[in-house]
């Protein structure tokens, strides 16, 4: 039994390997770009709207609404970044139900990839946000001491974002796997329905977290900000 | 091995590519229709409300006018209906001047009609009156009416007391004892003679008699001298007749009226 698409491999060329995760993966970018090409390609911008166009519009909408409440921001920087996770990670299990399909997120580099993608991104939406040094400082804060922790704890998270999402996904077309073998009728359709659930569910949670991490990363210098600005007000008071 | 490292560059490759086409293709393009059809739904919104304001312009206005109009339209029907009352009073009064006038001329027409008649009834009745007291005289008495009636001027000229007489004296000497006597028949000469003796016996010189008859008077006799009169005549007993007719004819009217 495979644990990983990764080992299922069409193509070898020393290093470089075709293997399903990586053709899976480019099947569903190559759906979901098409998709978004024809749906985007005649956009109305009047009140009559065809139903692709407004199931577009209400997704959209939606992950910038979820993205606003949770940063407190203006959505529109993070959405591609952020909607994309979501979409990818929700269309790649939402395809498991399609017979002969290994969803790339069962993969372990894939997930991993995508936690590296958050790991890097933070760092650098919080670099953007509040400049170099001072989002730096956040690792030596309350004390130097406190870098190599930080340091690690933002390792482990990002390793956590990987290996939950792998562990839920794999899981899923493992008991899949095994239930089709032990009663092969109508218990894995249930199972199978659940693993639908779970898959969206797990991209929502990936996105958030990283949502949140992000929001953290960028918030620190607000709070900051907002702190300077209220001593500069009170200077001014006893002034 | 789990992690396969090839396989985590491409799938961050692949990745970001994904990140860039959905931006590409999905996401500026979507945002880009809402905020469009944001921007013309509040365009059509504005328009609206402007039009809304416009149109609640428009019918103030209107409504402004139709109340114009129809207080003018109230003017104009008082207007009207006073001149029409003005117009209706004037007509009722020139008709009623008009019958005013009718009803005066008629009853002008009517007294003069009655004036004549009682004239001619006047006259007539004397004249009848007249006749029958001859004959009746002449029958039952054998006297001659008009002898009789000088007889009794003669004895009312005999009869005159001091007052009178002396006034008639003045009077004759005044008018150079000219005397003017009418009558409504002729006066026999013995009796002009004996009406003569009779105002001479009065104490005045002889008296010039001028003899007149007139249809005016009604079997009767007058002494004209300088504005002094003396007569008899039946023109009494015919006034009194007159106005037991007028009184009989009033009667009449006044009940024919109830």
């Amino acid at each position: 039994m495979r644990i990983s698409p990764d080992t299922m491999i069409f193509f070898q060329w020393g290093p470089v390997s075709l293997n399903a995760t990586i053709l899976f993966t480019w099947g569903v970018m190559a759906l979901m770009v098409l998709g978004s090409y024809l749906v985007t390609r005649r956009l109305s911008a009047e009140t009559r709207l065809s139903r692709w166009q407004n199931f577009i519009e209400i997704l959209v909408n939606g992950m910038r609404h979820e993205i606003g409440e949770i940063s407190g921001q203006v959505p529109g920087r993070y959405l591609p970044f952020v909607g994309t996770l979501f979409l990818f990670i929700a269309v790649s299990n939402l395809l498991s139900i399609v017979p002969g399909y290994h969803p790339p997120t069962g993969s372990l580099s894939t997930t991993g990839a995508l936690a590296i993608c958050v790991f890097v991104a933070i760092p650098l939406y919080g670099i953007t946000q509040q400049g170099f040094t001072s989002y730096f400082k956040q690792y030596i804060k309350p004390s130097v001491f406190m870098l190599p922790f930080n340091i690690m704890g933002e390792l482990s998270r990002t390793l956590a974002l990987a290996v939950r999402l792998f562990g839920n996904v794999m899981s899923g077309t493992m008991i899949a796997a095994i239930l089709l073998a032990i009663a092969p009728l109508i218990f894995p359709l249930i199972m199978q329905a659940l693993g639908l659930l779970i898959g969206l569910i797990q991209a929502y949670i990936f996105a958030i977290l990283a949502m949140v991490y992000i929001t953290a990363a960028t918030r620190a210098h607000r709070r900051e900000g907002q702190a300077n600005q209220q001593r500069e007000k009170g200077a001014w008071k006893d002034g | 091995m789990l992690i396969d490292w090839f396989t985590v560059t491409a799938q961050v490759i692949n990745f970001l590519v994904l990140v860039y086409l959905l931006k590409r293709f999905l996401y500026g393009p979507i945002i880009r229709a809402m905020d469009q059809r944001e921007k013309r739904i509040a365009l059509r919104l504005e328009e609206g409300q402007k039009k809304k304001d416009e149109a609640q312009q428009e019918m103030a206005l209107y409504q402004k006018k139709n109340r114009d109009l129809d207080n003018q339209r109230e003017e104009k029907l008082s207007r009207i209906k006073e001149e029409a009352e003005a117009r209706r009073k004037e007509f009722i009064n020139e008709a009623r001047n008009e019958v005013d006038a009718i009803r005066a001329r008629w009853h002008e027409a009517i007294q003069r009609e009655k004036a004549a008649f009682l004239q001619n009834l006047r006259q007539r009745a004397g004249k009848q009156t007249c006749a029958i007291a001859r004959r009746v005289l002449k029958d039952l008495a054998n006297v001659d009416l008009e002898r009789h009636i000088i007889r009794v001027f003669i004895e009312r000229l005999r009869n005159l007391d001091d007052q009178e007489r002396t006034a008639l004296k003045e009077s004759i000497r005044k008018s150079g004892r000219k005397i003017n006597l009418r009558s409504a028949f002729e006066i026999p000469q013995d009796m002009a003679r004996e009406i003569a003796a009779v105002l001479q016996n009065q104490g005045t010189d002889p008296v010039d008699l001028q003899l007149e008859i007139s249809s005016d008077l009604i079997c009767g006799i007058e002494l004209k001298v300088h504005g002094r009169k003396i007569a008899w005549s039946l023109e009494d007993y015919v006034d009194t007749l007159e106005e037991a007719v007028v009184e009989a004819l009033e009667g009449k009217r006044i009940e024919s009226t109830d």
